[in-house]
């Protein structure tokens, strides 16, 4: 039985619509991550789930009880905000404690309670600073304490990383896995982050434009994306596109040719070819090949390219490279390679990992 | 050219600090001189100091008790002030509701009118309900002034703290009331402590409305000061004497609030 539940959500502010009918689920202990571009409507999505932003219709269900129109304490969430909101004439004790004490929790409960969120967090020293006096990590660890003293339904997480440095970020990326493990509380996660959002998840719910563009587990997504949009989205550095031309079609089997291929492409539709228009004989495809799936040199099929640029991150390259249209693609080789500007080269790759969208950006 | 344009400066703000000092320097250091030194001209810069003219002053029961009365009167108008501009200023700040702007702009316009316009009407209002020569009066009288200015700083104040706090408090089970008393409260103190050196300043310094709506028993202390200079003779020592001793408490009252005027007290609630 799913946990949480949004039927039909919309928003619209005055004539401006930021939700357009958003209807997702989660389990128990699931954890969840709303990803998509800024201004997508991920934060206000996770806000209406809070109760702090009204619903312009639809209905959110938590724990299997209708909590639409209801106040955002009695819904049981916590939140984290992008902000941490620490109330900063206040101790990280009380803090911590805020939420207790607005619930009439006895003293000695309230104390039990905050020394267990410190001993979790690993922030027993810190409880009577001030929040100016900490680091980022450790307003962003008060943030989550006050979260979890009150042991709530469901955890919200509003972009909570974005504030810090890639080190502290990749660190508390970390700890916010080992507490949702600990814990095994049902958490939503809101990032524009698509690395956060593949490690973290079990379940991506990717956003655009107010609607949900596909849902799926991180290799779900990676595997199988629905779209253009989803493709780019998922991967670091984005999926490549090229233009090509159908030459024949069986089935879910096509045979694209394009001037860089060297030889015409077999490739297998991944939808089973069930989306309408399937593209026919003469049609143009966009073909998708992630640049960690096109190896320098030689591989089943082949395409010819001409480097423009290479970067090197030390345990493997980036090649930024032009196909013989100019459209520009990305590899990643292993190792380290120089391939300066203007030369030719040869990368390889599996058709089977190759994707094809047609004219509609829809994948085939 | 720095260098010029640093001394330029530096003598520009000397200019400034002496014409606005050199008032008060005159007040105090007269209130030290005996009436022959003071009248002396050209001026005697160096004089032994008397202290003759305060023990005139403070011999005076009228003086004590004016000083007494402006105490009444600015603590309880400005602290009312206050109490009753807090939690309008926060509603001002974070309620969206039919005629706010219009709520807004008439707090703020109290101040557009020239007081001595109402000093007619209000003496009217008073003589009638029998409220002339009380310090109830004058308290009801300046709370007028003083609420516009604590609403107009506050909300200000108010609207800058981080909405999130307040977002958070509501998800943490806060009451709109805790949201105000236990974050708005606290984080605006530096907004509250101006609008009440302003509104103890000016209830301290009103002359107007004390001299028109007082007689005997409850002048204040800018009203008794004035006093002096009617008669056959001017007093300069003991009226010097009197300014001196009406300025202290404004000024020490300034300087004990003056440390919670520093802004920055959100700092680190977010980011």
């Amino acid at each position: 039985m799913s946990f949480l539940r949004l039927e039909g959500i919309e928003k619209r502010y005055g004539a401006a619509s930021v939700i357009n009918g958003v209807s997702i689920s989660a389990r128990e202990g699931e954890f969840v991550v709303f990803v998509g571009p800024s201004g997508c409507g991920k934060s206000t999505l996770l806000r209406m789930i809070a109760g702090l932003e009204e619903v312009t219709a639809g209905e959110v269900f938590i724990d299997g009880a209708r909590v639409t129109e209801l106040e955002p304490a009695k819904r049981k969430v916590s939140m984290v905000f992008q902000s941490y909101a620490l109330f900063p004439h206040m101790t990280v004790r009380d803090n911590i404690a805020f939420g207790l004490k607005m619930s009439k929790v006895p003293r000695a409960e309230i104390e039990r309670q905050v020394a267990e969120a410190a001993r979790i967090l690993q922030m027993e020293p810190l409880l009577d600073r001030k929040p100016r006096q900490l680091s980022g990590g450790q307003r962003q660890r008060v943030a989550i304490g006050r979260a979890i003293v009150r042991h709530p339904k469901l955890f919200l997480f509003d972009e909570p990383l974005s504030n810090l440095d890639a080190e502290l970020r990749a660190q508390m990326r970390v700890e916010i896995a080992r507490l949702h493990r600990e814990l095994g509380v049902t958490m939503v996660y809101v990032t524009h982050d698509q690395v956060e959002a593949m490690t973290l998840a079990d379940r991506i719910v990717v956003l655009r434009a107010g609607r949900v563009e596909q849902v799926g587990s991180p290799d779900e997504l990676y595997d199988a994306p629905g779209n253009i949009f989803v493709a780019g989205f998922i991967g670091s550095p984005k999926m490549n596109l090229v233009a090509a031309t159908v030459t024949a079609r069986n089935g879910a089997a096509l045979t694209l040719a394009n001037p860089s291929l060297v030889a015409p492409l077999q490739v297998m539709g991944r939808h089973g070819g069930g989306v309408q228009p399937g593209p026919g004989v003469g049609d143009t495809v966009l073909l998708g090949l992630r640049p960690e799936h096109l190896m320098l040199g030689d591989g089943p099929n082949r395409m010819e390219l001409v480097a423009d640029l290479s970067e090197s991150l030390g345990g493997s390259t980036l090649v930024y490279a032009q196909t013989r249209a100019a459209e520009p693609v990305v590899l990643q080789a292993a190792g380290r390679q120089t391939l300066g500007k203007g030369e030719m080269f040869t990368a390889g790759f599996d058709a089977a990992r190759a994707y094809v969208f047609n004219k509609d950006g829809l994948a085939f | 050219m720095p260098r010029i344009g640093r001394l330029l400066h530096g003598a520009g703000l000397l200019a400034v600090f002496a014409v606005t000092i050199f008032p008060f320097y005159w007040m105090v250091s007269s209130s030290f001189k005996t009436q022959t030194d003071l009248l002396a001209s050209p001026p005697v810069w160096l004089f032994t100091p008397t202290l003759a003219n305060y023990a005139d002053v403070f011999a005076d029961q009228k003086v004590v008790g004016a000083i007494v009365n402006s105490l009444v009167v600015a603590v309880f108008s400005t602290g009312l002030a206050v109490v009753l501009g807090t939690p309008a200023a926060f509603a001002l700040a974070r309620y969206e509701f039919r005629g706010k702007s219009d709520l807004w702009f008439w707090f703020i316009s109290n101040r557009f009118i020239s007081p001595i316009v109402l000093a007619l009407p209000i003496y009217l209002v008073a003589q009638n309900i029998g409220l002339l020569d009380t310090h109830l009066v004058l308290i009801l009288v300046y709370i007028t002034f003083i609420l516009p200015i604590v609403v107009w700083i506050c909300t200000d104040q108010f609207r800058s703290i981080p909405r999130d706090l307040e977002e958070a408090a509501r998800l943490e089970g806060a009451s709109q009331f805790d949201i105000f008393w236990r974050i708005y409260l606290p984080l605006g103190v530096p907004g509250i402590a101006v609008s009440a050196i302003f509104g103890f300043i000016f209830s301290w310094n009103e002359l107007l409305y004390a001299l028109v709506l007082t007689r005997r028993a409850v002048q204040t202390a800018p009203v008794v000061a004035t006093s002096f200079m009617s008669g056959y003779e001017l007093p300069w020592g003991k009226i010097m004497a009197t300014g001196t001793v009406i300025v202290l408490p404004v000024t020490i009252f300034a300087l004990l609030v003056s440390r919670h005027m520093v802004r920055g007290l959100t700092m680190g609630a977010t980011k």
